[in-house]
């Protein structure tokens, strides 16, 4: 493989692995407070990029200003959905087969109410209005002002989230949820608002992951639900509830999606049309073989951001 | 503005048949036996998928002439013609063509159902099956839009159509067809029915409610399972091929997740468990289906642009979270079966009732 395509898919390799670790510890952190998959995460992507694009046409194209919008909107959506969705579901003690069922059908709803707002307002594939510049040329490597905002500020949110969980209050008390939330009640832990508290962290991150997606590509209704089986990859791989397993697990489903298929590309002849069915590969492979995820392979780094039992 | 009118209810008897076959299929593995197939497009797209293969493979062969490679450039209008060539002329090799095909989708739909259950022996959560199940019927998604030896990958297939080529008008074309769709339907739901009643049903919702339970008392759910899997497969394969020749064509995308939630769709509304219930899910939904595009070419007309497909999908979640939460049982809810051991112990407990309610010395 010629170093030029190397250089540029392990560079696309830590952009979208970046962009999928931010969405994934959402995921991750809804699977292990609200103990719910929630499929409608990938509107909760689409919702932020559709409202970081509104914001960046209609008032200013500021990074920051854009992904602020994202998250407020987006982190409202999630908690409506809380509220109207999964909240009286989970009163009744619905399975988790009726829960999953029901996350797909708000994603439906919200899906195809933003192609119903993209139609009446023309914004299909519509990039988000951030001037776009070369801030590195390196031989064969080019390095927009794009690749600097998306991949530090997903890092940055990641570690700020873990922050959040292993040294704050609110991060104890959600980790007592996760953990056994009969006896975080119990011993007073407020879960009414933990879990609002999560909701909108979650649908948060998740909205800032779809505003810097689209910063990086194009912004469209099915944004969300092409990348959700990626993100469900990535948070497999970390067994699902680890956060830190989540992460290494987004940057190996990106890394196996461009550098490996770029790889298998060039020497195979495979056509990209597949790869797509590489995260899905790696969501059966390892839910049979090594459904508790790859953290207990390195038990001696592992820390307590692991919040499983 | 013209609406046929019998030529639009023979072809929403068609759709009503396909339907309820696949939702029968879903209703036997989720509905009674609990697999939670959030798959179920998979199974339907095998029967497409062997219809593909067998119209330009096995039905030249038949009819005694030399199959074309169906998806190379310079052939691929020759080869449309000869399929349609012998489905016009050739009414027994059409419809033996035809039985095959069903025949051997049923048995593709069973044998990767088989498959497909093998999973669930070993995941640790029990919705794990679900997210296997759905990102499998993906990754096959996927692999035929890209590999053209069975439907010439994304390109798709023209030219599958009803083995009623050689009748001599439309209308009879349809009609044969239709009757052909609702015959197979009828004898799924009337097997459906026996199977529910069966002490295997209840074997069957017995691993519904507490799988465990039934483990415990020496049933071999993982076997148990498998089986079901292997019938609700092979129907849904039949489905398939009734569903790709009813439109004529056959491409990969048609068999996504919007699929498997139609389906969802119908049975969490009709009512999950009770065959009849799967029916009326099928036969609402397809109404509504019609609806929505009969209504979206009318307003169209009228000028308003409004994109009706979008509407139907925001419709279809819709009523999935209002049954979830407000109906979970659907609109015809599974009944309570009682058979004739129920009944004789339900006499003995009243005698003995009676007898213990009568004043007298306790013992």
């Amino acid at each position: 493989m010629p170093i030029g395509l190397l250089v540029d898919s392990l560079a696309t390799s830590v952009l979208v692995g970046s962009l999928y670790a931010l969405m994934a510890v959402g995921l991750t952190l809804t699977m292990a407070v609200v103990k719910l998959p929630n499929f409608a995460h990938a509107e909760l992507i689409s919702t932020g990029a559709y409202a970081a694009l509104i914001v960046s046409l209609a008032l200013s194209g500021s990074p920051l200003l854009v992904m602020a919008a994202a998250f407020v909107v987006a982190a409202l959506v999630a908690l409506l959905t809380h509220w109207t969705v999964f909240r009286p579901l989970s009163r009744r003690k619905s399975s988790t087969y009726v829960l999953i069922l029901a996350s797909f059908a708000a994603g439906l709803i919200i899906r195809y109410l933003l192609f119903l707002l993209a139609d009446t307002l023309d914004l299909f594939d519509k990039r988000i209005q951030v001037a776009q510049e070369v801030w590195l040329q390196a031989g064969p490597l080019t390095l927009t002002n794009i690749f600097f905002w998306v991949a530090p500020t997903s890092i940055l949110l990641v570690v700020a989230l873990s922050l959040l969980l292993n040294f704050t209050q609110l991060g104890r008390q959600m980790r007592a949820l996760a953990d056994n939330s009969t006896l975080a009640a119990v011993v007073g832990v407020p879960t009414t608002r933990v879990v609002n508290l999560t909701w909108l962290l979650v649908g948060g991150t998740a909205g800032v992951g779809g505003a810097l997606w689209g910063m990086y590509t194009f912004v469209d209704p099915m944004l969300g639900w092409l990348a959700i089986l990626s993100v469900f990859a990535a948070a497999v791989l970390g067994g699902l509830t680890s956060f830190s397993g989540a992460i290494l697990g987004a940057y190996i489903v990106a890394f196996a999606e461009n550098t490996l298929m770029q790889f298998l590309n060039y020497s195979f002849g495979l056509d990209f049309s597949f790869k797509p069915a590489i995260p899905f590969i790696i969501i059966i492979l390892m839910l049979m073989i090594r459904p508790q995820g790859l953290t207990g392979l390195f038990d001696g780094l592992r820390r307590d951001a692991q919040m499983e039992r | 503005m013209n609406i046929d009118l019998v030529a639009s209810s023979i072809s929403l008897l068609t759709f009503f048949g396909i339907s309820a076959i696949i939702a029968l299929s879903l209703n036997i593995e989720y509905g009674v036996a609990g697999i939670p197939n959030f798959g179920q497009a998979l199974f339907v797209s095998l029967g497409a998928y062997t219809a593909g293969v067998t119209y330009t493979r096995l039905m030249p062969l038949l009819a005694g002439r030399t199959p074309l490679e169906p998806c190379a450039s310079g052939n691929m209008a020759a080869a449309l013609a000869l399929r349609g060539e012998i489905l016009k002329s050739m009414p027994l090799v059409a419809l033996g063509n035809f039985a095959l095909t069903l025949l051997l989708a049923a048995v593709i739909g069973g044998v990767v159902g088989l498959l497909a259950s093998y999973p669930a022996l070993r995941l640790k959560e029990e919705w794990f099956l679900g997210l296997v199940l759905l990102v499998g019927a993906e990754t096959v998604r996927i692999i035929v839009r890209g590999w053209p030896p069975i439907i010439c990958a994304h390109n798709g297939l023209s030219g599958i159509s009803p083995p009623f080529g050689w009748l001599p008008t439309a209308q009879i074309r349809s009609l044969a067809f239709a009757g052909l769709v609702l015959a197979i339907a009828a004898l799924c739901y009337w097997y459906s029915e026996r199977l529910v009643r069966s002490p295997y049903g209840r074997l069957l919702k017995a691993l519904r409610e507490n799988g465990s339970v039934a483990a415990g008392l020496g049933k071999d759910m993982a076997r148990v399972r498998g089986q079901v899997m292997v019938i609700g497969s092979a129907m849904a394969a039949l489905a398939g091929v009734l569903f790709v020749t009813n439109l004529g064509f056959a491409s990969a995308n048609d068999y996504g997740v919007a699929l498997t939630l139609d389906i969802w769709v119908m049975i969490v509304l009709g009512g999950l468990g009770n065959m009849r219930g799967a029916l009326l899910g099928a036969l609402i939904v397809t109404l509504l289906d019609r609806f929505t595009s009969v209504a979206a070419i009318q307003f169209n007309m009228l000028g308003i642009d409004i994109e009706f497909n979008y509407v139907r999908y925001i419709l279809f979640g819709l009523i999935l979270l209002l049954m979830l939460r407000f109906r979970p049982q659907g609109l015809w809810p599974e009944p309570r079966r009682t058979t004739a051991a129920n009944r004789v112990l339900a006499e003995q407990a009243g005698a003995a009732g009676a007898a213990a309610s009568q004043p007298g010395p306790a013992e």
